[in-house]
């Protein structure tokens, strides 16, 4: 009997490396020269250098008018890498779609598990609002992405970003409400602002490219910081003049037009390891 | 003994030895790859799924630690509706969610009631609520807090006060509602014949808790779903709107018009609501402790009131958190003409500069016969909703 013993010690080893091997984790899908989830696209707001701050009139245009800030919502869209190979890299997850809210810490900060080569980028690009292909009633069936929805008579699909603005000036007695919203444009025949004479529409959504210096390493993690300095929406190329439109902007195609020859301008961006 | 002579280099010590390390071998292979086999089925009662209508938002507001259930369901019904909720016997200490929530009236009691002067609805000891109700349709999908400051909220620091299951044990003990005594109310429900075994069914125990009474009638007012407007209808391509419809329908969905959509949802948001809260312009000067304010302490938020769902409209009068407006024809000419500015007004209110949007009365008309296209009769008449023909020891 004794020789059971003996060759149980050649059986055992087997035994003992399947356990091994059947437990534990696989590791062999990480390896690949792609590295996952390095990136954090974080939005943040200021106005003139200072951080946003929300329901206080300090600000002011080059016009004239003060101005509070009380909501800012904003979609980004189909954001890209652009690396010194040549190619542009589409972040995928969420259908490269981001939905800030500036008052909403946890929506300005998007963490893309996106699998990324680690190479060095040279630009970042989006479309501010959603591309026109993804603009699409009822995308978004739920809050928050849900109350952005630009009403089909309007055009449909989302805002690309509602502002909520209170402003005044010095023949003003108190603030007004400004609801600088931006989305589909229409196009009336005649000039009449009535949605039965509407003949066509404008997507309005645009495309924003900015430089960077950003080496992506597996393992690593950067912070890519898009900064919407909001004054600039206001006093860009075209100064805005928020008593120009006291019916708003939603109906008015020359508004947005100007509001986006500015807001191309709106943005800078700043990397941190 | 000699070594070689001891006991544990015998033939048979080996051999039990290796049947020994190859069993360990064989038990630490199986038990550490393998689920854990589970004890005996705990007690499970059916499971119920919301049926969400086509056009409607996805993310239902239902608790993990209150899963919707048949069972649950029903026992919240039979307590919706039973006046002993309130743990007294008498016949004039009877009262239930359903005396003040009446389905006639979209669960709100009604300007008509006559108990309730005005639609001001009461509690046993004669004290109003602080304020007039809202109705109770859709609740399921309200994300951004209830009541009209959204004291019950998912973000309240006060683990207490989250939910709907919240709501219902407020209602059971405030002074101005059932100003019941726990304690009472769980007696009296657990000696009714009945109860217990529903209770059983429910929730694997037939021991009346305060948690469990709240864990069925919010269940119960999940259930409470309208989807089935003359709008859902238009929407889902199933019939046309009248011109008139058609035309007030422009007016709710544009900001050149009546620009109702920004707070109360349209084509994008079949609830008729955000659930958010606005200072939609009724006052310049805030006395109520319980507005928006009194909840976040912004002054950005003073005299700001959660936007009611628009839907069935029509039975839901009196309107506004303090029910000043009796009809829907008072409340298009406030949003017409009668907007008042405060500091706080609402950003979205942006008509205010002419005192409201100033549409002309065919405009109005066709603005409110839009409105009524949010009419959801199959809500007020279906027979899941209404009193059980039977309680449980009838």
């Amino acid at each position: 009997m004794s020789h059971i013993f003996a060759s149980g010690k050649t059986f055992i080893l087997p035994i003992l490396l399947l356990v091994f091997i059947s437990c534990v984790k696989d590791h062999s899908l990480e390896i690949t020269p792609y590295t996952q989830g390095s990136i954090i696209i974080s939005y943040s707001h200021k106005v003139k250098g200072e951080t946003l701050k929300f329901d206080t009139l300090r600000y002011s245009t080059s016009t004239g008018n003060r101005y509070q800030v009380s909501d800012l919502q904003y979609f980004t869209s189909r954001i890209s890498l652009h690396s010194l190979k040549g190619k542009w890299h589409d972040i995928k997850m969420d259908d490269g779609i981001h939905y800030t809210d500036a008052r909403d810490s946890y929506s300005c900060s998007w963490w893309v598990k996106d699998l990324l080569p680690p190479e060095s980028f040279d630009s970042v690009a989006f479309i501010f609002g959603l591309d026109a292909l993804q603009n699409t009633t009822g995308r978004f069936p739920d809050p928050p992405e849900r109350d952005m929805f630009w009403p089909d008579i309007l055009g449909g699909g989302y805002h690309s970003m509602k502002m909520n603005l209170k402003w005044q000036n010095d023949t003003m007695p108190q603030s007004m409400p400004f609801m600088f919203h931006l989305g589909t444009g229409q196009v009336y025949a005649s000039g009449i602002v009535n949605p039965d004479s509407i003949i066509g529409y404008v997507p309005n959504s645009f495309r924003i490219s900015l430089p960077i210096g950003l080496d992506l390493t597996a393992g690593g993690y950067h912070q890519v910081i898009l900064e919407m300095n909001v004054d600039r929406w206001f006093d860009g190329q075209n100064a805005f003049e928020f008593a120009r439109y006291p019916s708003g902007m939603m109906q008015n195609q020359e508004a947005m037009f100007r509001a986006i020859r500015n807001g191309k301008k709106v943005f800078t961006v700043k990397i941190t390891n | 003994m000699k070594r070689e002579d001891s006991i544990f280099s015998s033939p048979g010590f080996r051999y039990v030895a290796f049947l020994l390390l190859f069993s360990i071998t064989i038990l630490i292979l199986t038990s550490s790859c393998t689920k854990k086999t589970e004890p005996a089925a705990p007690f499970r009662a059916t499971p119920y799924t919301i049926q969400i209508p086509l056009h409607f938002p996805q993310e239902l507001n239902i608790p993990a630690d209150n899963p919707m259930t048949v069972e649950g369901i029903a026992l919240g019904r039979f307590l919706f509706y039973d006046g002993r909720l309130s743990g007294r016997p008498g016949p004039d200490s009877l009262m239930s969610c359903a005396t003040c929530h009446i389905q006639a009236h979209s669960f709100v009691c009604g300007i008509d009631h006559p108990d309730f002067t005005g639609g001001h609805p009461h509690g046993l000891t004669g004290i109003q609520t602080s304020h007039f109700m809202l109705p109770m349709i859709n609740l399921v999908w309200t994300n951004h807090g209830y009541l009209w400051n959204g004291l019950v909220s998912a973000d309240n620091p006060q683990p207490a006060l989250r939910n709907i299951e919240d709501v219902v044990r407020l209602v059971i003990e405030l002074p101005s509602e059932i100003c019941g005594d726990t304690s009472r109310t769980k007696a009296m429900i657990g000696q009714i014949k009945g109860y217990p075994e529903l209770f059983y069914k429910a929730f694997g125990s037939s021991t009346v808790t305060e948690k469990n009474i709240a864990r069925a009638i919010a269940q119960f007012v999940r259930t409470l779903i309208s989807a089935d407007s003359k709008f859902d209808r238009y929407l889902l391509g199933k019939i046309q709107l009248s011109n008139s419809e058609l035309n007030g329908y422009v007016l709710f969905m544009t900001e050149q018009g009546g620009d109702c959509f920004h707070c109360h949802g349209g084509d994008g948001n079949p609830l008729f609501t955000t659930n958010l809260f606005y200072n939609n312009g009724k006052d310049s000067v805030f006395t109520d402790p319980f507005d928006r304010f009194s909840i976040t302490g912004s002054a950005a938020d003073l005299g700001a009131y959660k936007a009611p769902t628009l839907r069935n409209l029509v039975f839901t009068a009196p309107y506004m958190h303090d029910g000043r407006f009796k009809t829907i024809d008072e409340v298009l000419d406030f949003y017409n003409a009668g907007l008042v500015w405060s500091p706080s007004i609402s950003p979205l209110m942006h008509h205010i500069a002419t005192g409201g949007v100033r549409l002309t009365p065919s405009q109005k008309a066709d603005l409110k016969a839009f409105l009524l296209t949010f009419t959801d009769s199959t809500f007020i008449t279906n027979p899941a909703f209404s009193r059980p023909s039977a309680m449980p020891d009838e």
